[in-house]
């Protein structure tokens, strides 16, 4: 799904992101950790050609990033509140989004029945601009959003932050059910260990740009990332 | 505590990123206020004389008087316009141990270092000395202006109020202009003597130490309503000032049929309807289409300096795409990794924003037709600058605002905010405006004018023809720029 080669980006001398190799299949569903700083969202910046990298490149299914659109159909993102339209409520966003998919009334009915029990009311038919929205709130609207197209790869970057508890169990099952219902890539980075390998059957360690660990599938992956953490 | 407040005031400015950049502007608009200034102290000690003199008035003061009803509400109007309301910066202070009514206090003081409030001293306090004084007396005169000075400050304050209670929207400011300048016919007419009133009010200037004390006890009346109304809306969820919302408007299901491109365009609209700053912009473009009515009716302009018409037909025509499309790319700042992450290509969103500026361009030049009353030339000459403008010029503008564009934070209000101004901006009006001289000039001065400004729009005619080119240059370019675009973007 994504190919990335001898990838490097420094911002005045000091590097920021420095990965020579990474690939993660179709189908899998990676975690990204690290601590601040540790390069992780310059990295999916990268990956989604929103900053040019100094070196090297990222392909998504054999296409490079850089310099074509075509990817942007099977990639559903959202890292911050860029990704958002401010002046927009939140159902002139999800329609505008669905358009630029070609989504059929049909399609429209589908998605929020996706989610509905995701928004906790509190999102569909609201009469509020984007920017009057909550933080957790501004989280839903971005992550709903990132799933419009039926995407073979999603990016989220710290989903669980500013979710209520509620919520975070909530996008955990409804992250899981997608992935049992259809094939799809998942590249997350979060904070919570907790959460990060409930979903990901692959975690990537990052510190200081580089590619430290990664572990495979395996049982004891978070007593494994509590380790490396406690040191 | 004021101290501290000062500091961090000074900190503020000092380290914010666009520092040095902002430094520029600062120092422009530095010069161009006490540019300002010195005309209006020289403009105050030439008054007695223009009075007296050249005005026939036996009885200057009196005469003054009758007039400054009109200089207040005068004032009122233009600092509407100019004056913000301090108070959003005040959040981070409300959570800590600080008296509420402190912090009001210092912000409504600081507030009255501000250059207008020194205007009416330039302007009348030679007239104080030179007149006044040698007629009623040292302490009249100091108390005569003394208590404009105390209006001043009244009407600073009384704005304030204003803006928080209307909003800012610019609606109020419309109302005010409008009765007032019919208010101003009326005494024109005389119908109605509003001078009468003025004079009856401001007569009592001449009153000495009573009139100096009830200047104060009016601007004590106005700072104490403002002051209890500031502490009353200071909660960081009501910051007066703020834009009241109302919700759903501006969206025009006809343009869904265009496909992407009018989604996009659709986009655009709501971002304009529904930010004041842009919204501003928009009802400037509109008040500018009567620019015209300077030029027009006047012979000088119309036959003997024609080639003026073409600089008003660019203006007139391009209003808007000029003063929109400089920020063409910062009105999007807050949400340009989403165009860059969706399924568009920058081509479409490079048309989308070309159809748009263009859409309102024809637009301005239909509603520009009636100007031809005063002469079918203008009317072609504007339809040659509409090509101009969008055969060229749409183009200089789409590209010259990739020009290293800054982030606009799209909750400041509209009226004189130079948020967003960087090199290009400064730039753009030389190519924009002297473009078309390039073609005209030289026709014209072997004389043939009507010919040079048919050349000017045949050029616009084959940029309009090579539009798809044209389209997928920018398009390129912006793609070769958009990494450092969105990097500017994404800081402060």
């Amino acid at each position: 799904m994504i190919t990335i080669q001898s990838l490097k980006k420094a911002y005045k001398g000091v590097t920021v992101v420095d990965v020579p190799e990474l690939k993660i299949q179709f189908n899998e569903s990676v975690g990204v950790v690290g601590n601040n700083g540790a390069g992780k969202t310059t990295l999916f910046r990268m990956i989604l050609d929103l900053i040019r990298p100094n070196e090297g490149s990222v392909m998504i299914n054999d296409v490079n990033v850089q310099g074509n659109d075509s990817w942007k159909q099977i990639v559903g993102s959202f890292l911050d509140e860029g990704f958002l339209i401010p002046y927009l409520t939140p159902d002139e966003y999800f329609r505008f989004v669905g358009r630029l998919h070609n989504y059929s009334p049909e399609d429209f009915k589908n998605f929020y029945a996706k989610f509905e029990d995701f928004f906790q009311g509190e999102i569909a038919g609201k009469k509020k601009y984007i920017s009057d929205l909550s933080k957790g709130n501004l989280k839903k609207v971005g992550i709903a959003a990132a799933f419009m197209g039926n995407p073979q790869l999603v990016m989220l970057d710290e989903p669980f932050e500013n979710l209520d508890p509620t919520s975070q169990i909530k996008l955990k099952n409804l992250l899981n059910r997608e992935r049992q219902e259809r094939s799809v890539t998942y590249l997350i980075s979060s904070h919570d260990l907790n959460h990060v390998t409930e979903i990901c059957n692959k975690i990537i360690i990052v510190e200081k740009g580089k590619v430290i660990r990664e572990l495979d599938g395996q049982e004891n992956m978070l007593a494994e990332l509590e380790a490396y953490f406690k040191a | 505590m004021v101290r501290t407040f000062l500091d961090h005031g000074w900190k503020k400015w000092t380290r914010s990123v666009s520092f040095t950049k902002e430094m520029a502007t600062t120092i422009f608009l530095g010069v161009v206020t006490l540019m300002i200034a010195a005309y209006l102290l020289a403009f105050g000690f030439f008054l007695p004389t223009l009075l007296k003199d050249a005005l026939n008035q036996a009885d200057p003061i009196g005469f003054l008087h009758r007039l400054l009803i009109y200089y207040f509400l005068f004032d009122f109007v233009f600092r509407y316009l100019l004056q913000s309301v301090p108070v959003v910066e005040i959040r981070p202070y409300l959570h800590l141990p600080i008296k509420r009514s402190g912090i009001i206090h210092f912000l409504l003081g600081r507030s009255l270092f501000h250059p207008l409030n020194v205007f009416v001293l330039l302007l009348l306090g030679p007239m104080a000395f030179m007149t006044v004084a040698p007629e009623q007396g040292m302490v009249v005169a100091l108390c005569w202006i003394g208590g404009f000075w105390l209006i001043a400050f009244a009407i600073h304050f009384l704005v304030m109020l204003f803006k928080v209670k209307l909003d800012d929207t610019l609606w109020g400011i419309i109302l005010l202009v409008t009765v007032f300048s019919g208010l101003g016919l009326a005494d024109y007419y005389g119908w109605f003597k509003l001078s009468d009133v003025s004079k009856l009010i401001f007569d009592n200037a001449l009153a000495g130490p009573s009139f100096l004390a009830g200047c104060f006890a009016l601007v004590a009346l106005i700072y104490g309503i403002a002051f209890l109304i500031f502490r009353n809306s200071i909660y960081a969820d009501e910051v007066p000032g703020q834009d009241k919302k109302q919700y759903g408007y501006g969206d025009f299901t006809f343009l869904r049929s265009l496909g992407s491109m009018g989604e996009w365009i659709n986009l655009e609209l709501k971002l304009i309807l529904r930010n004041k700053r842009p919204r501003t912009l928009l009802f400037l473009s509109a008040f500018f289409l009567l620019y015209g009515m300077i030029f027009y009716p006047n012979p000088m302009y119309t036959e003997e300096m024609p080639g003026f018409l073409l600089f008003v037909g660019i203006f007139v025509t391009g209003v808007f795409m000029i003063n929109y499309g400089q920020y063409l790319y910062s009105w999007q700042s807050s949400h340009f990794d989403f165009t860059l992450t969706k399924p568009v290509s920058l081509r479409e969103v490079v048309n989308s924003k070309y159809w748009l500026l263009g859409a309102v361009s024809v637009i301005c030049f239909l509603l520009t037709i009636p100007y031809v009353f005063f002469g079918w030339h203008i009317v072609l000459t504007n339809a040659a600058m509409l090509f101009f403008n969008l055969g060229v010029n749409a183009f200089i503008i789409m590209n010259l605002a990739m020009w290293s564009p800054k982030k606009i934070d799209m909750t400041k209000g509209g009226a004189f905010n130079i948020q967003g101004v960087g090199a290009a901006q400064w730039v753009m009006g030389l190519p924009i405006f002297l473009g078309p001289y390039v073609f005209y000039l030289p026709l014209s001065l072997m004389g043939y004018p009507l010919a040079g400004t048919l050349l000017v729009g045949f050029v616009g005619l084959l940029g309009i023809m090579f539009r798809p080119w044209l389209l997928n240059m920018t398009a390129r370019r912006l793609q070769q720029r958009k990494h450092v675009i969105a990097e500017g973007f994404r800081k402060d």
